[in-house]
């Protein structure tokens, strides 16, 4: 081993308070430091994740109180899938918005690392923590830094959209710590595997009720309907690269901790079916708000939306095939929707109002951020050879096998949508005339080698799916093994 | 002792701390002033608070420390709940630092606090 667990928090909350210092002493400095942290947390996510598909999880003890007393981080096959997603998200943001438009001057780029360096953080320790409180204290840590990042530009409306956040992520907060005291107080304890093993103890009043808590809590988060009223409006708001951060890091933590409360903690027999149902509420009125959305930010940002709605589903069907799909199109989400949102911001660049009409015939100006949005835009529907492709076709094999023939129906159906709102901004950014007088803004260096990489990651998924899915497979069995993860966790010993 | 009249008064503590964060929530939902929503959030997180600490209350309880005059039989209240609210007071300190600097902000941009005219993003 190179490294433990608690390096992915320790160190990036730990830049996040140095960067001001040293910015003092060279200002370049507070854009070099940030990449050079992520891309070594990349490296160690790596390795530690190839070391746990050979010797089984690594759960690290904390502070030397061993569980169920103390904090320990679990980083397993499942959730080091999820860090190295995430770490390797939030690279490709650091390099994207090296010197972004709004981040040339010293001191807003200052700011704005320190708040990336934050929201990394929070979103990697709600995955690796093995706690239910120090998940709820990573939240928060998410949220405030990501309040910050939707108001970081100070004109247009992303006080509004931020204030709209903070409310919902507020009272979210609130009941997520409600959630966890009724856990504490009928079981005694805070530890997650503790509280799984004496889950049975627990009577299914309070089981529910607390159950009930954290999907209204969490689903905030995860932008699950009727709860997500703010994430159009913080996408459309925030920087470019925030938005990616958010639908590539985010959520996916958020959507991590809805998951390992419902396969883990609660053996409630309903949750299933809650889940499926509110991802296929949350899928079909996305993609029906995303087609008729004007401005082509939010259309992305409802397509996000409609994205975790699919992969609830997923989740729902509850066999190891479901949970493969299920984190084969996070996956595929992470890589494809931050392309867009790249790519999509340069078409609409010079644009006031950021509308659809205004890519029109943006195709002969920009011919290569076209070409990539429509790389992406075909994948994220899902035509072959395109990584989309695999992970749609893997859920309907999954929901087939399940005899869940009308869910199928649906989501083919929602799927035509998609490909129709997809399709009209493709088309329009090919074949339809320039109507406006609007330039091309040519993308900085590091968009571009961002762009290509998303796009290379796309083509290779597309064409090699064998070479990510052992890396699914171990996620999903380390999801099922809930006995294995007790164990493991409550054998922890101080290393 | 008479042990009902203390099982009341529990139930006094956990509804009080129930109906202030409901009262919270009401301002938070229902008010049209920004700041109000404000002060309703931070409402809500005292009345969340107030019931932790309930939680762990154990009748005829000391606080957890072992201090000279100790002598081993007490009983002691919960330390958790209370490091818990220890860390939700910083949370929610922290919340709303930020809330009341975007209402600043918002007031600059809008010259309002009303709720109904700043209304540029909707579903």
């Amino acid at each position: 081993m190179v490294g433990t667990p608690v390096l992915f928090i320790a160190i990036p909350l730990l830049a996040a308070f140095l960067i001001p210092l040293t910015g003092m002493v060279w200002k370049e400095s507070v854009r070099i430091i940030p990449g050079l942290i992520l891309a070594y947390l990349l490296v160690l996510a790596i390795n530690l994740l190839s070391y746990v598909t050979v010797n089984g999880p690594i759960v690290e003890v904390i502070a030397g109180w061993a569980p169920p007393i103390g904090i320990n981080l679990v980083f397993n096959a499942f959730s080091g899938f999820l860090v190295t997603i995430m770490v390797f998200m939030g690279l490709l943001v650091w390099l994207y918005s090296y010197r972004f438009k709004s981040n040339v001057e010293y001191e807003a780029a200052r700011k704005y690392f320190l708040l990336l360096m934050m929201l990394v953080t929070g979103s990697v320790g709600i995955v690796l923590t093995g706690d239910i409180f120090n998940m709820f204290v990573f939240i928060e840590i998410t949220g405030i830094s990501g309040y910050a990042l939707t108001a970081f530009y100070t004109g247009r409306d992303s006080a509004e959209a931020s204030f709209k956040y903070l409310i919902m992520g507020s009272i979210a907060s609130v009941f997520l710590l409600l959630a966890i005291m009724i856990i504490y107080s009928q079981l005694g304890t805070l530890n997650m595997a503790d509280v799984a093993s004496k889950m049975h103890l627990m009577d299914p009043k309070y089981k529910a009720v607390s159950f009930i808590l954290f999907v209204i809590a969490l689903g905030i988060e995860a932008e699950v309907f009727p709860l997500n009223g703010w994430a159009p409006d913080a996408y459309a708001e925030a920087p470019g690269p925030v938005g990616a951060a958010f639908s590539g890091i985010v959520v996916k933590a958020a959507v991590y901790a809805l998951i390992r409360y419902t396969y883990t903690i609660f053996d409630l027999s309903g949750a299933f079916d809650l889940l499926i149902i509110v991802g296929l509420m949350t899928l079909v009125i996305a993609e029906v708000a995303a087609i008729r959305q004007e401005k082509l930010k939010r259309m992305l940002a409802y397509s996000s939306i409609g994205q975790m709605g699919l992969v609830f589903v997923s989740f729902g069907i509850g066999t190891k095939e479901g949970v493969f799909a299920a984190l084969f199109i996070m996956l595929n989400h992470a890589i494809i929707k931050p392309l867009l949102f790249f790519s999509g911001s340069y078409l609409v660049y010079h644009s006031k109002k950021k509308t659809i009409s205004d890519v029109d015939g943006m195709g002969k100006l920009a011919p290569f951020t076209s070409l990539l949005f429509a790389l992406g835009a075909f994948s994220i529907v899902g035509l072959p050879p395109f990584a989309g492709f695999w992970s749609k076709l893997s859920f309907l094999m999954a929901a087939a096998d399940s005899n869940m023939l009308l869910i199928i129906g649906l989501i083919l159906t929602v799927s035509v949508v998609e490909l129709v709102y997809y399709m009209r901004v493709v088309n329009r950014i090919f074949f339809f005339k320039r109507a406006s007088h609007l330039l091309a803004r040519r993308p900085t260096f590091n968009a571009y080698i961002v762009m290509s990489v998303l796009a290379v990651l796309i083509l290779v998924i597309g064409f090699y799916p064998d070479s990510v899915s052992t890396y699914l497979h171990n996620a999903a069995n380390s999801l099922f093994d809930k006995s294995q993860y007790i164990h493991s966790v409550l054998t922890a010993t101080i290393q | 002792m008479d042990s009902t009249y203390f099982q009341y008064l529990d139930y006094a503590v956990y509804g009080t701390a129930v109906l202030v964060m409901l009262i919270g929530l009401y301002a938070a939902l229902v008010k049209k002033s920004l700041l109000k929503i404000v002060i309703g959030l931070s409402i809500v997180d005292s009345g969340l608070n107030l019931l932790i600490v309930t939680l762990g209350y154990i009748k005829g309880g000391t606080a957890p420390i072992f201090s000279p005059g100790y002598n081993g039989t007490q009983a002691m209240v919960d330390p958790i709940p209370q490091a818990l609210v220890l860390t939700a007071i910083v949370i929610g300190f922290g919340v709303t630092a930020v809330a009341l600097s975007l209402v600043i902000r918002l007031w600059r941009h809008h010259h309002t606090l009303y709720i109904d005219e700043i209304k540029n993003l909707k579903w």
